[in-house]
């Protein structure tokens, strides 16, 4: 750290460089300012010395002193009531456009004494107490409102531990970032007739549900796949067996989306990646400049709304 | 939950704020502790009934009510009394308007600032204990209010916690913060409680009984030797003029302020520290001889401070006990032979009989004293009372009394002989306190004695008590107790007894001393203590005085820093820290053992460094893996790993 | 007993060229009472180490090659009808022996995964209403081709979990794929080994590998470690409770093998790989890679 970082203000407010290491907390991160409450506790301790003063009692005067003294040795309890704490990165899930980021951030206390009231703040604060030597992740929320790289800004814990006397400090800033995919459309359109590819047969009200034949039971089988007619006629338990999973393709083509702008195209398609991935349909996915050929499968989707979220 | 609506943050500052007003009560008019109290108790019944606590008007009729209390007890705007009820009513109201954490930190400021109101009234040890308790419990409050789930115990441990880490900031503020005294405007007219000490007058006939007050009066603490029990007599009023009953100050007492009197043998020095007082006298030992101001000596050799006596004032003090005032002036010789009308019969009779007009006066006085002894006079707390010419019934019918009635006769008696004497009032005696080394003086150690003027003697000292009674000079027995008390006065039967009552009596004079001292050093400590202490640090101006409070609040604050601040991660483990330094004798060669790597494994890989060590190595860590995971490791092998690591040497 | 699994251990050796660790890795986890995954190519000794191992140990042992088209009933066995006792007879499937060898496993349905897994769990079989217990002891090891191949149903996570370890064998390195080149057949070879380890000792050496101590001091690494899984980034999900029981038994087997009679980090460390890899991060068949930030990074004391 250089000098001129050091004596930068928004150390202040923002903290450091932002990181992906863990960050333990120490003289360089920590500030601490009286509250409002400890100017008032100060007023209240030169009231005090004036009684003292214009009484000449000496007893007051040394509550006075003590309470000055008390004053100014909170100051240290506040630091020791952050020092030492390990901030950590954690995972974050990534979201559709318009929900809320969670970061975790894990917290973890290496020393033998308990952290009272930890108040931690990214877009809101959250109270926490951390046992002595004991760890405790924290989910912070983030909201997003469109769709790309989202990044969240500082956190920032705080104590007022243990008199309240004082505010001591923390901004972190780690490398927060998440990935936003665009919100799914509200509209239930049909997937778009693909001109181009024959494979596709009638799909969504069939696909998953073509009779495909009997075979002989098995324990294994739902009772529902039980073809009662045979039973009935006592040629034996069947099971029915379905197919056509694998037999339908679509595709979900930029170009054939509908939609006034870009957005609510990506939104379109967003919202057809999540129906198709849902009812397992295999769908092939084109956006300018990006294909995938049909698929179905978690990764696949994956690939399809990252796609999404950074055209 | 809600910080405000927490019942333990709520439960914790209303027992904290009734602690603090407790002590108040015997300074505060009943209705208004009345008050107070049940507003407390409406509060405290709040806590689990919300629902009973008032609404916004009847908080109105509440502040209504209690300014109207105030304002019937009306003391003044300004003040001690006035301030204090003020506050305290605030208090009182205060509680019903708890909305945020703001409100709490409101009533834990004022509960702050009506302990300090306590120190007003009463000063003790005691006092500033149990200040300091609530002082405490006040802190857990705000501990509790800010963390998260309140917990009584720890809150309270954290507030001693800090307390203790607070008090030598505090003490060496104390000590060095600059005392100025504060300007005359500042000053509220107060009646403080002053207690009566001696009176300026005596009439020892008509007192049935005399008040064995244990309280004291001054505490005296010599720098050399103590003067022998006999010599310890307290010099207070001089009473020459009577009407045969009250004994009476002399009017004008100025005429004999440049004479000095003459000083023979050793001399005394010490330093008295007076309780409060309602008269301006200070007793000295007799007779003082060096005094500073505030303090002046009068004609009859008193000493008198020109100061308020109603505070504790300590002075130092320098006395003979051997001394010749030399001449009689006019004014004195007819002060000291004042009779109220010619002598009876029967007392002139006495008085020849004892050569009072034939002999010389040492011969008289003699005979006198021999008289009180052999004929049947006694010593007595509970004389019967002597309304008509208390003198002659004492001498003659009912030969009972107490110092003051034998002072008072010895005297009329010398005056029949036309020898001038006077009484004086004091106190004799005084408790010492093994401990401390200093001597108590009570109301109890009141005492009055004779003085004669003899010739080339000047004033001479004549206790005619300790005819009857020399118990009460010689043996520095407080003879009123001795005689009052029958418990304490009866020879204990048993050892068991005896042991008791040598432990009470030495734990008394632990605590006399201990609040001697606190006296002295903490209540007394004003700007002419200071100075002369700090001088005698060589600490001599206020600027030297703030640069040393400077650096001894840095140098604490590094100690209290380190302490606090250090705290490294604790490994309660000890096998682990001893391995930790066989650890750090090999990263000095170059090895660290990496957090991830095991004892053994990080064995095998400094062996292949050091595989001239690979013994030693071995043998560690095989101790420490016993230690550390297996099953029955012992106490010595704690020891062996201790030993081979210290002497592991590469 | 510790030289007959020396004695043990030597001789598998000699037949499995190159892979020690392997080896004791796959009686560790027979120790620890689990089961074992190889996931590997074709042809690297997956079916020779089974063999050695049921050999030397005297077990019966039984192949099941999974296809696409096995049934459960095919691994579990069938209940036929008797003519002439007019009774329903079961007929054990092949999974009523000590050791079983799941040979590919991913390419049977998860129908018929699930059904050796649930015996695996349960160690025994319920057909039709009637329980049959499975022999003791019952050991399964099963292989798997790396997931990416065509046609395959790699095993879901929560059945990974199923298997107390996962190893990979790779391929023999220079020194010993001449010595195989140069060697007799294999299959010979494990005709002639002669049984090193009773199964009433093996039995006895499970008991006593849950006599292991384990002191405060290693719970609090092994917890170190779970923790560290469950909050770093570098995994999704951390280790269930079930994974960290796993752990610790398969280093108390470990630490039994190495004559001690108390776990020591090193013996988790050194079957970390094997008991967390798969259960961390089930695509990536490295695991010494997918544990190698806990090892770094989690302090030993």
């Amino acid at each position: 750290m250089t000098l001129k970082e050091r004596f930068r203000l928004s150390r202040f407010y923002r903290g450091e460089k932002a990181t992906d290491k863990p960050v333990i907390l120490n003289h360089r991160r920590i500030f601490i300012l009286p509250t409002h409450r400890g100017f008032n506790f100060a007023i209240l301790i030169a009231l005090i010395l004036l009684i003292a003063f214009v009484y000449n009692n000496n007893l007051a005067y040394l509550l006075a002193f003590l309470l000055a003294s008390i004053f100014f040795i909170s100051i240290l309890h506040s630091y020791k009531s952050l020092a030492g704490l390990i901030l950590e990165k954690g995972q974050s899930k990534r979201v559709f456009a318009g929900e809320a980021v969670g970061f975790k951030v894990n917290i973890s206390n290496p020393l033998d004494i308990e952290r009272y009231n930890l108040q931690i703040t990214l877009q809101d604060s959250k109270g926490l107490t951390i046992k002595a030597q004991n760890k405790a992740c924290m989910t912070l929320y983030s909201s997003t409102q469109r769709r790309g790289w989202h990044t969240a800004g500082t956190v920032t814990i705080s104590s007022t531990y243990p008199l309240g006397l004082f505010r001591a400090w923390s901004p972190v800033q780690f490398n927060f970032k998440e990935l936003v995919y665009p919100k799914p459309s509200k509209l239930e359109l049909p997937f778009p007739e693909n001109s181009s590819s024959e494979t596709l047969q009638g799909f969504r009200q069939k696909g998953a549900d073509d009779f495909y034949g009997l075979r002989e039971y098995q324990s294994s089988d739902s009772i529902k796949q039980i073809h009662w007619k045979t039973f009935a006629k006592g040629q034996g338990v069947f099971s029915k067996v379905y197919s056509g999973e694998s037999s339908t393709e679509i595709w979900l083509n930029y170009g054939h989306t509908p939609g006034h702008d870009t957005e609510q195209r990506l939104s379109q398609l967003c919202r057809w990646v999540l129906d198709a991935e849902s009812i397992g349909v295999r769908y092939g996915f084109s956006l300018p400049g990006f294909e995938l050929s049909p698929d179905n499968s978690l990764s696949h989707t994956k690939k399809c709304l990252e796609a999404l979220a950074l055209f | 939950m809600n910080i405000v609506h927490n019942k333990n943050n709520l439960i914790f500052l209303l027992c904290s704020i009734g602690l603090i007003v407790l002590p108040h009560f015997r300074n505060l008019p009943a209705a208004i502790s009345a008050f107070f109290y049940l507003l407390l108790g409406w509060r405290f019944i709040g806590i689990w009934k919300q629902n009973w606590l008032p609404g916004k008007p009847g908080i109105f009729l509440l502040s209504v009510c209690g300014l109207a209390l105030l304002y019937s007890q009306y003391q003044g705007m300004l003040g001690r009394d006035a301030g204090t009820r003020l506050f305290i009513a605030a208090l009182a109201l205060k509680l019903f308007e708890i909305r945020s954490e703001r409100d709490l930190y409101l009533i834990t400021y004022l509960a702050f600032i009506v302990a300090a109101s306590q120190f007003l009234y009463e000063q003790s040890l005691l006092m500033a204990a149990y200040i300091l308790f609530v002082c405490c419990v006040l802190l857990a409050t705000l501990i509790s209010i800010n963390s998260n789930k309140p917990q009584t115990g720890a809150a309270l441990k954290t507030a001693f916690t800090i307390i203790v880490q607070a008090l030598p900031m505090a003490v060496v503020l104390f000590i060095l913060f600059p005392r100025i005294e504060a300007p005359r405007w500042m000053l509220f007219n107060e009646r403080h409680q002053a207690k009566s000490g001696l009176s300026d007058s005596m009439e020892p006939g008509s007192i049935t009984s005399l008040g064995m007050s244990d309280e004291l009066v001054f505490r005296v603490k010599f720098t050399g030797a103590l003067p022998p029990p006999a010599q310890r007599y307290w010099r207070g009023p001089v009473l020459s003029r009577t009407d045969g009953k009250h004994w009476t100050q002399a009017a004008n007492m100025e005429f004999r302020q440049l004479d000095k009197p003459v000083f023979k043998g050793l001399s005394y020095q010490y330093t008295l520290l007076m309780e409060p007082q309602d008269k301006k006298w200070v007793f000295a030992l007799d007779m003082p001889a060096e005094y500073s101001l505030p303090l002046s000596r009068n004609a009859n050799y008193q000493l008198i401070t020109s100061a308020y006596p109603d505070k504790r004032v300590e002075y130092k003090i320098t006395s003979y006990t051997q001394y010749n005032t030399g001449y009689i002036t006019h004014a004195e010789y007819e002060d000291a032979t004042q009779l109220p009308g010619k002598p009876s019969g029967k007392i002139k009779q006495l008085v020849s009989q004892l050569h009072g007009f034939d002999g010389t006066p040492d011969i008289f006085i003699k005979n006198l004293l021999n008289h009180f002894r052999t004929q049947n006079f006694h010593y007595t707390l509970t004389p019967p009372l002597m309304e008509e010419d208390p003198i002659e019934s004492f001498l003659f019918k009912t030969r009972y009394g107490f110092c003051s009635h034998y002072a008072a006769a010895f005297v009329y008696l010398m005056r029949t002989a036309h020898i001038p004497a006077r009484v004086v009032t004091g106190y004799q005696g005084g408790e010492l306190n093994k401990i401390g080394g200093f001597l108590e003086i009570r109301q109890a150690d009141a005492h009055a004695w004779a003085e004669v003027w003899l010739k080339n003697r000047g004033w001479t000292r004549v206790d005619s008590t300790a005819a009857v009674a020399p118990e009460r000079v010689e043996r520095n027995i407080n003879m009123e107790r001795f005689v009052s008390g029958n418990a304490f006065s009866l020879a204990p039967t048993s050892n068991t007894a005896q042991e008791v009552f040598n432990w009470l009596k030495q734990a008394r004079q632990l605590w006399g001393n201990v609040d001697y001292n606190w006296q002295r050093w903490v209540i007394n400590y004003d700007n002419r203590n200071q100075a002369r202490f700090l001088s005698s640090l060589g600490i001599p101006d206020i600027k030297t005085m703030i640069y040393w409070m400077i650096v001894i609040t840095a140098l604490l604050t590094l100690v209290l820093s380190w302490f606090l601040l250090h705290q490294k991660q604790k490994n309660t483990d000890r096998a682990l820290r001893i391995y930790n330094r066989f650890c750090k004798k090999i990263s000095n060669r170059g090895l660290l053992r990496g957090s991830g790597e095991g004892a053994k494994d990080f064995a095998e890989r400094i062996k292949i460094k050091f595989p001239e060590s690979k013994g030693d190595i071995d043998q560690i860590t095989e101790i420490f893996i016993k230690l550390h995971y297996g099953k029955n490791a012992t106490s010595d092998d704690l020891k062996a790993l201790s030993k081979y690591v210290a002497l592991f040497k590469m | 007993m510790q030289n007959d699994i020396r004695d043990l251990l030597y001789s598998a050796n000699r037949i499995i060229l190159g892979k020690p660790y392997k080896i004791r890795l796959a009686l560790c986890c027979l120790l620890a009472r689990g089961h074992l995954l190889i996931e590997d190519i074709p042809g690297v000794g997956k079916t020779t180490l089974a063999h050695t191992l049921a050999k030397l140990l005297g077990l019966n042992y039984q192949r099941i090659q999974f296809t696409s088209d096995i049934l459960p009933a095919d691994i579990l066995g069938t209940s036929v009808f008797d003519a002439k006792n007019h009774e329903f007879k079961f007929h054990p499937g092949p999974i009523f022996n000590q050791m079983v060898l799941a040979d590919e496993i991913n390419r049977a349905t998860p129908k018929a995964q699930s059904a050796l897994l649930e015996a695996m769990e349960e160690q025994h079989v319920t057909i039709e209403g009637v329980t049959y217990p499975l022999p003791n002891p019952f050991f399964v090891i099963a292989t798997q081709n790396p997931s990416h191949q065509i046609g395959t149903f790699p095993l879901p996570e929560s059945q990974l979990d199923r298997f107390l370890m996962r190893i990979e064998l790779g391929y023999p390195d220079h020194e010993a794929e001449r010595q195989l080149l140069k060697g007799q057949n294999r299959h010979k070879l494990i005709q002639s080994l002669e049984v090193k380890l009773p199964s009433d000792h093996l039995l006895s050496m499970q008991q006593s590998v849950t006599e292991v101590y384990v002191s405060n001091a290693l719970l609090d690494y092994c917890q170190a470690i779970i923790s560290f899984t469950r909050t770093s980034p570098d995994y999704h999900y951390g280790l269930s409770p079930r994974a960290g029981l796993a752990l610790l038994n398969a280093a108390k087997a470990w630490a039994f093998m190495d004559q001690r009679d108390a776990v020591l980090p090193e013996d988790i460390q050194a079957v970390l790989a094997a008991v967390a890899g798969h259960r961390l991060r089930s695509g990536d068949n490295d695991s010494e890679a997918i544990v190698a930030p806990i090892l770094a990074k989690v302090a030993v004391l």
